[in-house]
């Protein structure tokens, strides 16, 4: 799950002209570690749901990658 | 004295502001500027100097210059031979309140291109609330300031002599930050920027008025903000880029002013303003004097004028308050060599309301979603560039032949 996390991260930084992040930590803040706007926030979103079935931002914003995580282990 | 703009470090008082209107003999027709106070300064020079002024976003890119036929114009300096002096903030506004300026601003359009409004300060200053009682007042700079929702907020803020602390795509840290620091009264946005706030974790009770804009909003978010906000009142706003804002919400409803009388009407359930209120385009077409919006509403109480809004008749799509026509986009899209034939549509998103999405047939294997999006960004706004990208074998067609939209 995990390696498929990071690399959604890594298409949305890449469709930005982003570099790739080698470096993950729970604590990485997805607006400041990641620079990913509220589009980009949407975009996580939407390839997040195509790929685990889920909407991580249904119930509120989710701000870290563990937070993220969280919600896909439920 | 008061300060006028406070933009990350850059702090600017009313009085620098007089100051710089002075020593200035010049301005831009057209102006890209991406710093905010850059922007107002243009703009307030403008409109003291009764001068035309088309208002264009500063990520706007050449090839969408070329299309509104405005390429040749931006950034241009046109100077001016002003030798009034301005001594006091009062007799600024009072300038501002009266000028003769046409205010030019661009809309997506129903169809192919964005289309041209141009607006008197009479109709951009409507609904600007004067006077003590709205003095003191802190804002919280949220929208794009080319766009209605922004002049109106700047407007609101400048002749109340209010400072404006700008917050307009900046994370939400930063955003906390600010209306904590600045003991932020005022909040006027959209609901996707209220929801990327969450969740509340902190609460600030400086805020005394929030307002909603731009999409439609739910009872979720509004008892979120409350969290956040304790002390606040929400307002939801209706404006359009053709007429400004017109109404304000009732609680969850909102309210036909009576103080418009005829002026607006409902036909079959969508809303229609009277040619008095809008301004001046080529390109909007009228039915018997009256510009149909295609917002659709539903009633909730017609005798008094209640209603809540439904959905749009046309094809326009929401992303997080910015509208986007599919058309548009479509055609960008067509002609890049490879692409048969493409279809951008809208999914429901968490985040932004809406996501754009499109479906592509292509005929060349090595077309990938990066190389698009990449051609996508030197010939369009970021807003209107699809976040997702499928390439498909075919494309379905309605009966008629027309693309079938989701």
């Amino acid at each position: 799950m995990e390696d498929k996390l990071i690399k959604i991260i890594n298409i949305i930084r890449a469709n930005k002209g982003l570099s790739k992040i080698k470096q993950f930590s729970e604590n990485d803040s997805l607006r400041d570690n990641y620079e990913f706007t509220s589009f980009d926030l949407a975009e996580l979103t939407v390839r997040i749901e195509d790929e685990f079935d889920i909407d991580i931002f249904e119930d509120g914003i989710v701000s870290t990658l563990g937070e993220i995580k969280a919600k896909l282990s439920k | 004295m008061i300060d006028f703009i406070i933009d990350g470090t850059f702090v600017i008082t009313y009085k620098s502001f007089i100051r710089d209107l002075n020593e200035r003999n010049y301005y831009y027709p057209v102006y890209r500027s991406p710093d905010l106070y850059s922007y107002c300064l243009n703009l307030c020079y403008a409109l003291i100097n009764n001068k035309p002024i088309t208002l264009i976003d500063s990520d706007i890119n050449e090839t969408e210059l070329n299309s509104l036929g405005l390429a040749n114009q931006v950034d241009k300096k046109e100077l001016l031979e002003s030798n009034i002096s301005y001594k006091s903030i009062d007799v600024i506004l009072n300038s501002i309140s009266k000028s003769g300026s046409l205010i030019t601003i661009f809309t997506s359009g129903t169809t192919g291109q964005p289309k041209k409004i141009t607006h008197t300060i009479e109709n951009l200053t409507r609904s600007v609330k004067k006077g003590d009682k709205f003095s003191n007042q802190v804002w919280a700079f949220a929208y794009n300031p080319t766009h209605m929702a922004g002049i109106q907020v700047l407007l609101q803020a400048i002749l109340n002599i209010n400072t404006i602390v700008n917050v307009f795509n900046k994370n939400r840290n930063y955003t906390l930050d600010s209306i904590e620091k600045h003991n932020i009264t005022h909040i006027s946005a959209t609901p996707t920027f209220y929801r990327l706030l969450m969740p509340a974790e902190r609460v600030f009770k400086s805020v005394q008025r929030v307002t909603l804009g731009g999409e439609k909003s739910d009872n979720n978010l509004h008892s979120n903000i409350l969290t956040l906000f304790p002390d606040a009142k929400i307002t939801n706003i209706y404006a359009s880029t053709e007429a400004g804002s017109l109404f304000a919400s009732k609680g969850e409803f909102f309210e036909l002013p009576k103080s418009l009388g005829d002026l607006i009407k409902v036909v079959d359930n969508e809303i229609l303003i009277h040619q008095s209120l809008l301004g001046k385009s080529g390109s909007l077409s009228l039915a018997n004097e009256y510009y149909p919006t295609g917002d659709l509403i539903e009633w909730i109480e017609e005798e008094k004028g209640l209603f809540k809004f439904k959905s749009r008749k046309n094809e326009l799509i929401n992303v997080g308050g910015y509208k986007v026509n599919p058309t548009e986009v479509e055609d960008v899209i067509n002609s890049l060599d490879g692409v048969l034939q493409c279809i951008v549509y809208s999914k429901s998103n968490s985040v932004l309301g809406n996501i754009l999405c499109c479906d592509i047939k292509s005929i060349v294997p090595d077309l990938t979603e990066l190389s698009i999006r990449r051609y996508l960004s030197e010939k369009l706004q970021d807003f209107k560039i699809p976040r997702k990208i499928k390439f498909v074998d075919e494309i379905s067609l309605t009966r008629t032949g027309k693309i079938k939209r989701i």
